[in-house]
C-alpha cells in the first residue's frame, strides 16, 4: 500500500516536472524578448542573451516606439501601430455584423440551396491568399484604394466574412428554432427577430468572433505587405522592416522591444479573454 | 420518422401577393456576402488561373501562353527547392506538432492542478504574429548572439548551433519556430477531444483491468481520430500557406535555401516580374490545399445536414 | 362549417408525405388533443394550424376564414411550445408583453393585461425575473401567460408538459384543464402521452403514420377503438390483444382462447353477435386489463361476467392495483387485480372476464369487426 502510494507520488512528481519543463520551453522566447528589450545592446552582443540585464534601461522601448528608422523617416513604430488600429477596428466590426446576419439567414431562414451557398462561403476560409493577390492588387487600384488603410479594411472584411459567417452559423444552428417561431407568432418580422431575440443572446459568439478577427487581422502580414504603402503600413510590416533593414548596427534590443509592442494588443486580448480566444481557435478549425 | 427537419424549410410561408419582400428579405441580406465571395474568392481564383496560362510579366497580360508557365515553373531550381522545402517542413511540422500536442494533452489530462494556467502558457504563442515569432527565434537561433553564443559563454567553447546560417539546415529552424507557435494549439484540440470521450467507457475499461498505457493506446487514442483529422487539415493548410514566418525568420535565405511556395509566388510575381509563373505557382498551392480541404469540408457539411 | 376546420389538409416534403388527407372540425370551446407516437404527423398538423408550416394541399379555416396564406402573427392564434420558447434575454414581464408590443398595443393597455394575466397564473412575484431564474412549472406558466395576452381564437399547445417531471406534469395538467374551464377558449393540444389526452380533452384525434386513426371523445376512443393501433396505444397497461378463434355457441357467439398446455377456454362474446355463422374464424380479441380481474373486483353491473381459472406467471404490485401476467393465446396478458389480492405467482387463480367490454379485430386488416 505504502509502496504503491509512494510510486504514485514519484510519478506525479515526474509528471509535474515534465509539464514545468514544457512551460519553460514555451516561455523562453517571451523571456528572451522581454529581458533583452530592457538591456543595453552591448550586453546582448557580449553573449548575455539569457542573463537578466545588468543595467536596466527603457531606452530600447522608447527607441522602438518613436525614434527607430522604420521607413524613410525615423518615426519609430508609433504611426504603424496607429495604422493597425485604424485598420483592425472597422474591419472587425463590419465582418462581424455581416457574419451575424449571414449566420441568421443560413440557420433560421434557410432556402433551397442555402447549405451549398454556405459551403461556397466556407471555402473562403481555406484558400491560400496567394491565389487572390494579383487580382486584388488590381481591384484595389481600380477602386482607388491601393496603398490605403480603407483598402486594407476592405480586403480584411472580404476574407473575414467566411470566418464570421462560420462562427455565427454554427452558433445559431444550436439556437432554439422554437424561439424564432414563438416570436413569429408574436408578430415579429425578420429584423425584429434578429435584433430583439437572436442578437441579445449572441454575446459569447460575438466575443469569440471579434477576438478571432482581431487577432488574425492584427497579425496579418501578407495583405499588409502587398497592399499598403509607407503611409498605411500595419504594425507587422513595420516590425519586419525594422528587423530586416540591414543598414548599420543590428539593434537587437530595439527589435525585441518592437516585437513586444507588435505582440502586445493580441497578447493582452489573450490574457483578458483567453477562454474565448481558444474557443474561436477551435471552432475556426474544428467545426461543430 | 417523418418529423419536421429542424430548421429545414420550417419558417417559410406560402406566398401571397405583396409579400414577396418578406420572402426575398433573407436572400437579400445574404446576397452581398455571396456576391463578395463570388467575385473576390471565386472570380479572383479564375482570374489567377487565367493568368497562369497567360504571357503576363510585370503586369497582367492576356496573351495565351498555354502550359508554358507551368513548364517554366517545374524547371526552375527555386521552385524545386520550394517544393522540397515544403515537403520537409510539412512532414516535420505536422508530425512533431501532433506528437507533442498529443503528449501534452495526455499529460494535462491527468487531473493536474493549475491545468488552466499551464494550458494558457502552452497556447499563448498562437496569439502572436508569425512576424513576432520569427523575430524572436531569428535572434535566439543567431549564432552570434543567441543559443550558440550563450552556451559558449557557459564554457562549452566547441558548442556549435548555426543551422540558421547553414543552407542545408536552415529549413529546420523554421520547423522549430513553427512548432513552438502551433503545438500548443494542437494540444488544445486533442485535449478537447479527450474531454469529449465518454467517461463511462474509460471506467468500464478500468474495471476490465486495462493499464493506463493500454487505456490510452487501445481506447482513447483511437477515439481521437476526428481530432487527428482536424489537426492534420489545419496544420497542412498552415504549412502550405506559411509565408510570414519564413520572411521574418530567414527571409528565404541563406541564398534561396528556405524558399517556400508562398515566398516563391510573392517574389516571382512582385519582384521578379514573372507574373505568369507566379500565378502558376499560386494555382499549384490552391490545388494542393483544395485536395486536402475539399473532402474535409464535404464530409463536414454532409454530416451537418443530417 | 365549424370554428376551426381542417379540410382535406396534407403536407409533403418533396416526395415524402408526412400528413395524409386530414379532415377535422373543431367547435368553439372544444379541447382537441392530437395524440400519437413521434413521427405520426401531429406536430406537423399543429404547425400547419399555426402557420409555421405551409399546407401542401387542402385548407385550414378559422372562423370560416381561409388561413393557408396568412402569416402566423395574423391568424389570431397563440402557441405554447414544448421548450416554452421564452426569450432568455427578457424578463417575464417583457416576455408576456412582447407579442402585444409587436401588435402595437399601447403601453398602458399592456401593463393592465400583464397584471391581469400574472394574477391569473400567480406570476406576479416573478415578473421582473429572467426565465433562467424560474422553475420548470413557472416557465410553463409564463409560456401560457404569453399566449393568453392575445385573446386568441385558438390556443395551440405543442407537448407543453413533456419537459416537466412526473409530479409537476400532473399538477400542470390540472392547471391547464382549470384554465380551459375558466376561459372556454378553443384548444388544440399535441402530446404523445395518452393519459394527458384522455384526461384533458373533450375530443381526441389518435394519429399514426400521417393519418388520423380515430377521432372521438375520450370515452369512445377508450371503449370503442376502431383498430388495433388505437386499442394498443390508448390506455396503460395497454389493451390485451389476443389471437383467438370465433365459435358459434348456443344463444350466440363465443371465443376460444388457447392456454399454454394446448387446452382451451371458451368465453361467451355478446358483442360479437353480428359475427355469428363464422365458426372457426381467426380474430384478435381486445380486452382491457380492468376487464380481467379477480372475482371480487369484477363489475357487478356487467351483464357478461365469466370466470376461468388461469395459471399466474408474474405478479406486479403497483400500490393501488396489482398487475397479474398470465400466458394466454401465446401472449402475455395482463389483468388488473385489487391491491391485497391473494393471487401468487406460479399458482392457479380464478379470473373474471368482463366480456361486455371485449372487442374483436380482424387479424389481417387490424380493423374492428364486431
Amino acid at each position: 500500500m505504502s509502496i504503491a502510494s509512494s510510486t504514485h507520488r514519484i510519478a506525479r512528481f515526474a509528471l509535474y516536472g515534465v509539464l514545468a519543463l514544457f512551460c519553460l520551453y514555451y516561455l523562453m522566447p517571451l523571456y528572451v524578448m522581454v529581458v533583452n528589450s530592457l538591456k543595453p545592446l552591448s550586453e546582448i552582443t557580449s553573449g548575455g542573451m539569457i542573463a537578466l540585464p545588468k543595467e536596466w534601461t527603457v531606452a530600447p522601448w522608447r527607441n522602438a516606439w518613436s525614434e527607430a528608422q522604420v521607413g524613410v523617416e525615423a518615426t519609430g513604430m508609433r504611426p504603424y501601430f496607429i495604422n493597425s488600429f485604424l485598420m483592425v477596428i472597422p474591419a472587425v466590426a463590419i465582418a462581424t455584423i455581416l457574419g451575424a446576419l449571414n449566420g441568421y439567414v443560413l440557420t433560421k431562414w434557410t432556402f433551397k440551396g442555402s447549405t451549398i451557398l454556405f459551403g461556397f462561403l466556407l471555402f473562403g476560409c481555406f484558400i491560400p491568399f496567394q491565389i487572390v493577390l494579383i487580382p486584388m492588387a488590381r481591384a484595389l487600384g481600380m477602386m482607388g484604394l491601393a496603398g490605403t488603410v480603407p483598402g486594407l479594411i476592405f480586403v480584411h472584411v472580404v476574407y473575414g466574412i467566411s470566418f464570421s459567417t462560420l462562427y455565427f452559423r454554427n452558433y445559431y444552428a444550436a439556437f432554439p428554432t422554437e424561439l424564432v417561431r414563438a416570436a413569429q407568432i408574436d408578430g415579429a418580422g425578420f429584423f425584429t427577430i434578429f435584433f430583439r431575440i437572436l442578437l441579445p443572446n449572441s454575446g459569447p459568439i460575438a466575443v469569440v468572433c471579434v477576438i478571432w478577427l482581431f487577432t488574425n487581422i492584427w497579425n496579418d502580414f501578407l495583405f499588409g505587405a502587398s497592399f499598403s504603402d509607407f503611409n498605411s503600413q500595419p504594425m507587422t510590416v513595420a516590425l519586419n522592416n525594422l528587423v530586416q533593414s540591414s543598414t548599420g548596427v543590428q539593434e537587437y534590443n530595439v527589435h525585441f522591444a518592437g516585437a513586444i509592442i507588435a505582440a502586445l494588443p493580441t497578447l493582452l486580448v489573450y490574457i483578458v479573454a483567453g477562454r474565448f480566444f481558444v474557443r474561436g481557435l477551435m471552432s475556426g478549425s474544428v467545426k461543430g | 420518422m417523418a418529423q419536421v427537419p429542424e430548421g429545414g424549410s420550417a419558417l417559410k410561408f406560402s406566398k401571397s401577393k405583396g409579400d414577396w419582400l418578406r420572402d426575398a428579405l433573407p436572400k437579400l441580406v445574404l446576397s452581398p456576402s455571396v456576391a463578395i465571395s463570388m467575385i473576390f474568392v471565386y472570380g479572383f481564383i479564375l482570374f489567377t488561373i487565367y493568368l497562369a496560362f497567360s504571357d503576363s510579366r510585370i503586369l497582367p497580360s492576356y496573351g495565351w501562353a498555354g502550359l508554358q508557365n507551368f513548364q517554366n515553373l517545374f524547371t526552375l531550381r527555386a521552385w524545386n527547392i520550394a517544393t522540397i522545402n515544403l515537403a520537409i517542413f510539412a512532414i516535420l511540422y505536422i508530425g512533431i506538432c501532433c506528437a507533442l500536442g498529443l503528449l501534452l494533452a495526455i499529460l494535462l489530462d491527468q487531473k493536474i492542478r493549475a491545468e488552466g494556467f499551464i494550458r494558457n502558457i502552452y497556447l499563448y504563442p498562437m496569439a502572436l504574429s508569425f512576424i513576432v515569432t520569427g523575430v524572436a527565434w531569428k535572434w535566439i537561433l543567431d549564432p552570434g548572439i543567441g543559443l550558440e553564443a550563450v552556451v559558449q559563454g557557459w564554457g562549452f567553447e566547441n558548442f556549435e548551433f548555426n543551422w540558421i546560417k547553414d543552407r542545408d539546415m536552415a529549413i529546420y529552424t523554421i520547423v522549430i519556430a513553427a512548432v513552438w507557435q502551433t503545438s500548443g494549439f494542437v494540444m488544445a484540440m486533442f485535449l478537447a477531444g479527450l474531454r469529449g470521450i465518454d467517461q463511462e467507457i474509460l471506467r468500464a475499461a478500468e474495471v476490465d483491468g486495462a493499464s493506463t498505457f493500454a487505456l490510452y493506446r487501445r481506447i482513447v487514442i483511437p477515439q481521437l481520430r476526428l481530432a487527428f483529422m482536424s489537426a492534420f487539415v489545419v496544420l497542412a493548410h498552415m504549412a502550405i500557406k506559411s509565408y510570414d514566418l519564413v520572411i521574418a525568420l530567414t527571409n528565404g535565405g541563406p541564398g534561396i535555401a528556405t524558399t517556400m511556395p508562398a515566398t516563391f509566388m510573392y517574389s516571382y510575381t512582385f519582384t521578379r516580374n514573372q507574373m505568369g509563373v507566379g500565378s502558376a505557382s499560386a494555382v499549384m498551392m490552391l490545388m494542393t490545399i483544395a485536395a486536402i480541404t475539399v473532402p474535409y469540408l464535404w464530409s463536414e457539411l454532409r454530416g451537418s445536414k443530417q | 362549417m365549424s370554428f376551426l376546420d381542417i379540410d382535406k389538409a396534407t403536407k409533403s416534403y418533396g416526395a415524402v408525405r408526412v400528413l395524409n388527407e386530414t379532415d377535422i372540425s373543431v367547435e368553439e370551446g372544444e379541447f382537441l388533443v392530437l395524440v400519437g407516437p413521434s413521427g405520426c404527423g401531429k406536430s406537423t398538423l399543429l404547425n400547419m394550424i399555426a402557420g409555421l408550416e405551409g399546407v401542401s394541399s387542402g385548407e385550414i379555416r378559422i372562423r370560416d376564414r381561409r388561413m393557408n396564406d396568412i402569416k402566423p402573427a395574423d391568424r389570431n392564434i397563440a402557441m405554447v411550445f414544448q421548450s416554452y420558447a421564452l426569450y432568455p434575454n427578457m424578463t417575464v414581464r417583457s416576455n408576456i408583453s412582447f407579442g402585444m408590443e409587436m401588435h402595437g398595443v399601447r403601453k398602458a393597455k399592456r401593463e393592465e393585461k400583464i397584471a391581469e394575466i400574472a394574477e391569473l397564473l400567480q406570476l406576479t412575484p416573478f415578473l421582473d425575473r429572467k426565465p433562467g431564474q424560474l422553475s420548470g412549472g413557472q416557465r410553463q406558466r409564463v409560456a401560457m401567460g404569453r399566449a393568453l395576452t392575445r385573446d386568441p381564437d385558438v390556443f395551440l399547445f405543442d407537448e407543453p408538459l413533456s419537459n416537466l417531471d412526473a409530479k409537476l406534469r400532473v399538477d400542470m395538467r390540472t392547471e391547464i384543464k382549470k384554465l380551459h374551464q375558466k376561459l372556454g377558449t378553443t384548444i388544440v393540444y399535441v402530446t404523445h402521452d395518452q393519459i394527458e389526452a384522455l384526461t384533458l380533452s373533450t375530443r381526441i384525434a389518435v394519429m399514426f403514420g400521417g393519418e388520423v386513426q380515430q377521432l372521438g371523445t375520450p370515452q369512445e376512443i377508450y371503449d370503442n377503438p376502431t383498430n388495433m393501433f388505437v386499442a394498443g396505444f390508448m390506455g396503460s397497461p395497454a389493451m390485451n390483444l389476443l389471437p383467438a378463434t370465433l365459435r358459434d355457441a348456443e344463444g350466440g357467439v363465443a371465443v376460444e382462447l388457447a392456454l399454454p398446455d394446448s387446452s382451451y377456454i371458451s368465453l361467451p362474446f355478446p358483442r360479437g353477435a353480428t359475427l355469428s355463422g363464422q365458426d372457426g374464424r381467426a380474430i384478435v380479441l381486445g380486452i382491457r386489463p380492468e376487464a380481467m380481474t379477480d372475482p371480487e373486483s369484477a363489475d357487478a353491473e356487467s351483464p357478461a361476467i365469466h370466470q376461468a381459472e388461469l395459471s399466474i406467471d408474474v405478479i406486479e404490485p403497483a400500490g393501488s392495483d396489482t398487475y397479474v401476467t398470465v400466458s394466454l393465446c401465446g401472449k402475455d396478458a395482463i389483468g388488473r387485480f385489487r391491491a391485497n389480492t391473494s393471487a401468487r405467482a406460479g399458482a392457479r387463480f380464478p379470473f373474471s372476464f368482463d366480456m361486455a367490454k371485449a372487442v374483436a379485430f380482424d387479424p389481417e386488416t387490424e380493423q374492428r369487426i364486431d
